[in-house]
């Protein structure tokens, strides 16, 4: 009887998100491109041995991986060190907080012209920053080596204050209590914070970091709008080989293909994430008498 | 080890939380902190354990100042109004994790924890969280922790408030035998007065960030030293009456008897309170309380009276007692 209840919320998961997954499904089965009309052709599994000896896939599935391994663990440790900061007992802290919230509320695609132009040779400040200090002419985002790491800064970012608030929503849930309880007990504050802090924190940082995987895993507008995927393919994404396959070759067979693999590759990365996380924040448990 | 509050002082933003306090606490004393809410118990508490710093004054422990000694080092047995207990560890471990930062191997961890858990007849709930156990439970993994500790000082914040009255009582005599019986300062804080006069050699009742009295409780309930502690002190409350000459006289209900002598009055209602019935009466002076036999006879037109060396005397301007 109870289950009746969740059958609206059920029902509207299987749409929004079973639907389009059996989609990609059956069309991943399937030639579905210019060469066949745009009709659907069992194809017996061809899009899959494609894709296992397709070099472009598995050089962006190794830069979205890049990408999202920097990204989010620079803003996952960064965020955590300013919620510890903006949860101390400042003046005017709301000031800082709301201040440290501004780039997240930027639309990606604004944000991310703005980093192109930060990173433009010879107009943007950075390049011009590296003159100073003794790197000419690095063009950054011309750069098929370093392209990378400028949409990484710009994520990070981006994306940190994000984490941040969560965090500190954290934070605030802890009792000073329980801190002042554990330093008459001898506790150092390094030792509050892997005993106290972090396990209690864990759930957040779960949240901010599974949460942050899967967006950037699947990112796509900010590197469209900053390098478009180049240069040299060197900053394309899954997300976006998987758009110019459908938008720009007119393979929907193989594009549904990149979407599928690279969901199950991400499940997998967010189930491995979970268990990290779990083991380092479980700090003095599992203790016997 | 005698603690000793010297004009402590704590000023935060240009106000004073509290001020000026002296106290004394014998070693095996317990002395109740008593007062209303926002008085500043647990602020004095905090000052003693270093938690905070005093804007004035000093704390000493057997003539050894202890200003500058850091919280660990003055070696509290604190438990919290709120418990403070790690809501991600079970009991066991919330036990253990003071012991293991200061440093005691596997084994003598094990030998204390199993000793207090056995001591406080808690050992079966060693596997459980915080939030799994009850209220009362919560509270005894705290007395635990504070007597792992093995402290000078113990420090109790209202230990029991979260208790319910029956709870309460039959965790006193547990807490005397555990603690209060022991050979180190107590200080035991808390807003309900009988359970000061209970637990407690002596009692100290601040107000507002002042010390209004110390002394036993038969001290303050029999000479209170202010309209405050008169007020505070003693269920049902003390008679006050209107002040004359810039004197106020107050009467204990218990000291009121009927006399055909007495002051003309008039019954308004009782209150029946067990062993003895609460009486309300309309006189001149206002209405005064009187505690009665149950099986006691009000006659139609009651007179009552009180013994004058039953009479206490407060100054109305300074508020405090007159001879
Ligand atoms: N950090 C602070 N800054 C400013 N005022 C404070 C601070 N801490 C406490 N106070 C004030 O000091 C007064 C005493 O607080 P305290 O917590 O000592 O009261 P208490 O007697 O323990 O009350 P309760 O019975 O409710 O626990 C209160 O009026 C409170 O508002
Ligand atoms: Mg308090």
């Amino acid at each position: 009887m109870n289950y009746l209840l969740l059958i609206p919320a059920t029902l509207l998961l299987l749409l929004v998100f079973g639907f389009p997954l059996i989609r990609y499904f059956w069309l991943s089965l399937h030639a579905s491109s210019v060469l066949t009309g745009l009709e659907p052709i069992y194809n017996n599994g061809a899009n899959w041995i494609r894709l296992i000896s397709d070099g472009r896939f598995w050089q962006d599935l190794y830069q979205t991986s890049r990408f999202a391994v920097f990204s989010v663990g620079i803003e996952m440790i960064l965020a955590l060190v300013i919620a510890l900061l903006l949860n101390n007992e400042w003046k005017s802290k709301q000031i800082y907080r709301s201040i440290t919230l501004l780039p997240w509320a930027l639309p990606t695609t604004i944000m991310a012209l703005s980093w192109r132009w930060i990173f433009n040779t010879p107009y943007g400040p950075i390049d011009q920053i590296l003159n100073l200090i003794g790197f000419n002419n690095l063009n950054i985002l011309s750069n098929p080596s370093l392209a990378w790491v400028g949409t990484v800064i710009a994520d990070v970012w981006k994306t940190t204050p994000f984490i941040a608030l969560i965090l500190l929503a954290g934070l605030q849930t802890i009792p000073v209590d329980l801190y002042e309880a554990f330093r008459l007990e001898g506790g150092s504050p390094k030792q509050s914070f892997l005993y106290i802090t972090l396990p209690l924190l864990k759930p957040y940082l779960l949240l901010g970091l599974i949460f942050r995987l899967a967006q950037a895993f699947g990112v796509f507008d900010l590197i469209q709008v900053m390098t478009g995927g180049g240069p040299a393919s060197s900053t394309e994404s899954l997300a976006i080989y998987s758009y110019l396959n459908a938008m720009r070759f007119l393979d929907f067979g193989y594009s549904s293909t990149i979407m599928l693999a690279s969901f199950m590759i991400l499940i997998f990365v967010c189930l491995s994430a979970y268990i990290v996380t779990i083991t380092i924040t479980n700090n003095f448990r599992r203790y016997k008498l | 080890m005698t603690l000793t509050l010297e004009n402590l002082g704590l000023c935060v933003q240009r106000n004073w939380i509290i001020r000026n306090i002296n106290i004394e606490v014998q070693p095996g004393e317990c002395l109740a902190l008593l007062g209303p809410s926002g008085c500043g118990k647990s602020t004095t508490l905090r000052l003693i354990a270093g938690l905070d710093k005093p804007s004035e004054g000093s704390i000493s422990l057997f003539n050894k100042d202890l200003k500058g000694i850091s919280p660990v080092n003055r070696k509290i047995g604190m438990v919290f109004q709120s418990y403070a207990l790690f809501p991600h560890l079970t009991v066991v471990e919330n036990l253990a994790l003071g012991l293991k930062v200061r440093g005691y191997s596997i084994a003598e961890q094990k030998r204390r924890i199993s000793y207090v858990l056995e001591l406080l007849q808690i050992a079966t709930l060693r596997n459980r969280k915080p939030q799994e156990i009850s209220g009362g439970q919560r509270q005894r993994i705290a007395l635990a922790r504070a007597l792992l500790r093995d402290p000078l000082i113990y420090l109790l914040d209202e230990p029991m408030s979260n208790l319910d009255a029956q709870l309460r009582e039959d965790l006193r005599p547990e807490l005397r035998k555990l603690i209060i019986s022991g050979d180190k300062p107590v200080i035991y804080v808390t807003h309900d007065q009988q359970e000061a006069m209970a637990i407690s050699n002596r009692i100290a009742v601040l107000n507002n960030g002042n010390l209004e009295q110390i002394g036993t409780p038969q001290e303050l309930y029999l000479k209170p030293q202010s309209i405050f502690v008169a007020n505070f002190i003693g269920r049902p409350q003390i008679n006050m009456f209107e002040p004359l000459d810039s004197i106020r006289i107050a009467v204990r209900p218990e000291d009121i008897y009927l006399d055909p002598d007495g002051i003309q009055c008039k019954l308004i209602y009782k209150e029946w309170l067990g062993q003895n019935q609460l009486l309300f009466f309309d006189t001149p002076k206002g209405t005064i309380r009187m505690i009665g036999d149950t099986a006691l006879d009000i006659p139609s037109e009651p007179r009552i009276t009180w013994k004058k060396q039953k009479e206490h005397h407060f100054s109305t301007k300074s508020g405090k007692r007159i001879s």
